[in-house]
């Protein structure tokens, strides 16, 4: 046996130094496993289980007939709950396309928020264009809407397209910054054409859909309009996605060229086509997501897209980049909890908190809460 | 450049052009100076400091009027202050800028005047009088329980704490920061239900404002909205201008420096000659004040004849202004600068969606 030689003796001995006994080891080993699974739960419960058992003990405060009063239940919760899903199910929708981006080409499309942003102002414009109000009876609603959601999803899918043929293509094989920073460009070219398009103000849009008025109320929690849109056209379109990934030919490209492009085009797979194909999906959802938002909060600006593309990215990293189950999981996650601050806490925390939570769960989990599906990751 | 000050650089040519682009014996170069940018989504301190510079170091620049918002006016005061340069506001109304107030940030108002001596002028009354006027109307409206919401901006905090510092008998809820650029505040606006608001001030800025006003209204149907200056713009109260919907209407005041636009002496001529010059059916209440800034500077230059080309001197006469009567009013300057007006305007939404004054408060 050759015996090593002097720096490797050094790096053995403080090896040795380091390894703890195996009966430690075990221990360790163990309370990191279980920190890892149950910390995680117990952080992210900890919120609406306190709010939960603090309602039903202390109850929460209300006001009737000039008299402050107390209630004991789960329906001020319960409120704040559905109204986090909604929100986080439009942040969800965003995360995707940040989510399949970064899964395949492993670049964080900064330009994707403000996609979604166009969404929005194109949904508004066709539906102003069409004729759509107040008072558009419920038949040419239902048909219009559908008939903006789709320009709006093709619109973005497109412009998505063009973004990566004409911004991230040609930077293929040059480093990483690069792409990174005309994305960013493109952020910014994208946010000065919304701003020529509406102005530096907020502009409010009518509220077609009445997003306020109740669908359904059960023990005291209400659902909105609003809240059934929101979810009812996340559900089908994420369901629609994850199945188009994983059963057909295309979706089989997408994780192929993911997991290993080189490989995939040695199998015969158009990598280019694959690509912008992914952009074309994130960028459909983009538009889907800017029409509910435009229609959910009834009020659209130029700057809307850098808000919810930092949330969206914070949902996609949180669940897991590169997994769209992570990403949607990411997302309703955020919205909860931004609700849930907003409401109990204080709107100046939010921020704060999400962010807090991010780092737990980072800490905890660092490849995100159902883990990275990316080429790093394996 | 907003629906505020689009008006009121408007106003300003508006007066210059109807003095033929002289001031006695000079020809005034107007140079309109943006402190928005896309980026910030409204002023940019970084544009505020580096038109300050353009005007300081100007050395035919005599007068400086505005900006629009107090946060700007924090770091464009400091740089004309050291230049000597006079700096008059048509809108700035945080009152930390020439007074000291209790509830503003320590060293105010002498960390903007860094040589000494004073050089920024408003014509506007400072939130003191806004802050009681909003409190007093509330009051007169019969609210009771107020939640207050600010933008975080000097504007909007200083503004909130006026109004809890004027209270009175009103219960004030709370006073909520808010993130202007936020996507919703239903979750704040649940939150009031809780407190028994029958009221809700809201200190904002356009950007948030709209959301705000629609997301408390949808949470409390029934409670009245109240805004300062900030938001008592046609971008916020006009649907056709991508303001809030008009069923909210009924249930929204604010308030505004400005008067009655034709009741001011000159008032009418004013307004004729304004639509004549920019059509439109009712100009933006601070139209007027942009006009007679550029007035006031014009005449005070045309008032030291040759002396008007010399900023120390019309620094001087700026602060020795008295009893002038102007279009709003007869006001003069006192020694920190400030209006001796202190008259605020409480505004409805009109039938045209856009601010429509109601009467005088204060």
């Amino acid at each position: 046996m050759v015996p090593p030689r002097s720096s490797e003796r050094g790096i053995l001995e403080v090896k040795s130094l380091i390894v703890p006994p195996p009966a430690a080891k075990a221990v360790l080993d163990t309370t990191r496993r279980i920190v890892g699974r149950w910390g995680l739960i117990v952080a992210l419960a900890a919120l609406p289980v306190y709010y939960g058992i603090h309602d039903l003990v202390s109850g929460y405060p209300g006001f009737a007939h000039g008299h402050a009063t107390t209630t004991h239940d789960f329906s001020y919760l319960g409120g704040t709950l559905v109204q986090g899903i909604s929100n986080g199910s439009i942040w969800a929708l965003i995360a995707i396309g940040y989510t399949l981006v970064y899964g395949i080409i492993e670049l964080i499309n900064f330009a994707h928020g403000d996609v979604f942003m166009m969404g929005s102002f194109v949904g508004a414009g066709l539906a102003a264009s069409l004729g759509l109000g107040l008072a558009t009876g419920p038949l040419g609603l239902v048909f219009g809407l559908l008939l903006t959601l789709i320009v709006s999803m093709l619109v973005c899918g497109s412009l998505n397209v063009l973004i990566e043929r004409v911004g991230y293509r040609p930077l293929r094989s040059a480093p990483k910054l690069a792409p990174l920073i005309t994305a960013v460009g493109f952020s910014f070219i994208l946010q000065n054409v919304g701003l020529l398009w509406l102005g530096g103000a907020p502009a409010g849009i009518p509220d077609l859909i009445h997003q306020n008025a109740t669908v359904i109320q059960i023990s005291g929690v209400v659902v909105r309009r609003a809240d059934v849109l929101a979810v009812g056209a996340t559900v089908p379109l994420v369901v629609l996605l994850a199945w188009f990934v994983a059963r057909t030919r295309l979706g089989k490209a997408m994780r192929a060229t993911a997991q290993d492009p080189e490989a995939a085009r040695l199998m015969g797979i158009n990598v280019d086509t694959t690509i912008s194909l992914t952009f074309l999906l994130g960028g459909m959802l983009a538009g889907a997501a800017g029409l509910i938002y435009a229609l959910y909060e009834t009020t659209i600006w130029y700057f809307q897209g850098f808000e919810a593309g930092l949330i969206a990215f914070t949902a996609a990293v949180m669940g897991g980049i590169g997994n769209i189950r992570g990403a949607v999981l990411g997302g309703l996650i955020i919205g909860i909890i931004q609700q849930l601050s907003d409401a109990r806490i204080g709107p100046q925390w939010t921020p704060a908190i999400v962010f807090g939570y991010l780092v737990v769960i980072m800490v905890l989990r660092p490849r995100g809460l159902l883990g990275e599906e990316t080429r790093e990751a394996g | 450049m907003t629906a505020q000050t689009g008006p009121e650089v408007n106003g300003m040519k508006l007066a210059l052009a109807q003095a033929g682009g002289k001031a006695g014996p000079f020809t005034v170069n107007f140079q309109s100076l943006d402190d928005a940018t896309a980026q910030a989504a409204g002023y940019d301190p970084n544009q505020c400091q580096a038109n300050a510079r353009q005007a300081a170091t100007d050395v035919k620049a005599v007068l400086l009027i505005g900006p629009q918002n107090s946060g700007c006016a924090k770091v464009q005061i400091p740089i004309t202050n050291q230049a000597g340069l006079a700096q008059v506001s048509t809108a700035n109304t945080y009152v930390g800028l020439t007074l000291k107030n209790p509830a503003d940030a320590p060293g105010e108002p002498q960390i903007y005047y860094p040589s000494g001596k004073r050089t920024y002028l408003r014509i506007v009354p400072n939130d003191f009088y806004q802050g009681s006027d909003g409190a007093v109307t509330m009051a007169h409206d019969g609210c009771t329980r107020v939640a207050v919401a600010n933008d975080k901006t000097p504007y909007g905090a200083g503004l909130a704490t006026q109004i809890q510092l004027n209270k009175g008998k009103l219960t004030i809820t709370g006073d909520t920061p808010l993130d202007p650029t936020a996507p919703n505040y239903r979750a704040y606006a649940q939150s009031l239900k809780g407190q028994g608001v029958n009221c809700v001030y809201t200190a904002f800025n356009p950007p948030g404002e709209v959301e705000l006003i629609k997301d408390i209204h949808a949470a409390l149907p029934t409670a009245k909205i109240y805004g300062g200056d900030g938001v008592c713009t046609n971008s916020v109260t006009n649907p056709a201008m991508h303001g809030f919907p008009a069923s909210i209407a009924p249930f929204f005041q604010c308030t505004v420096a400005t008067q009655d636009l034709p009741a001011y002496p000159g008032g009418r001529s004013f307004l004729a000659a304004y639509k004549a010059k920019y059509g439109g059916s009712s100009p933006d209440p601070y139209a007027i004040y942009g006009y007679e800034a550029m007035k006031l500077g014009l005449d005070t230059i045309a008032g030291l004849g040759a002396k008007g080309s010399d900023k120390a001197a019309v620094l001087a006469a700026l602060f020795a202004t008295k009893n002038r009567h102007s279009v709003l009013g007869t006001y003069g300057f006192t020694p920190t600068g400030d209006t001796t007006l202190k008259t605020y305007g409480l505004y409805k939404v009109g039938p045209d969606g856009n601010p429509l004054f109601e009467r005088s408060v204060g």
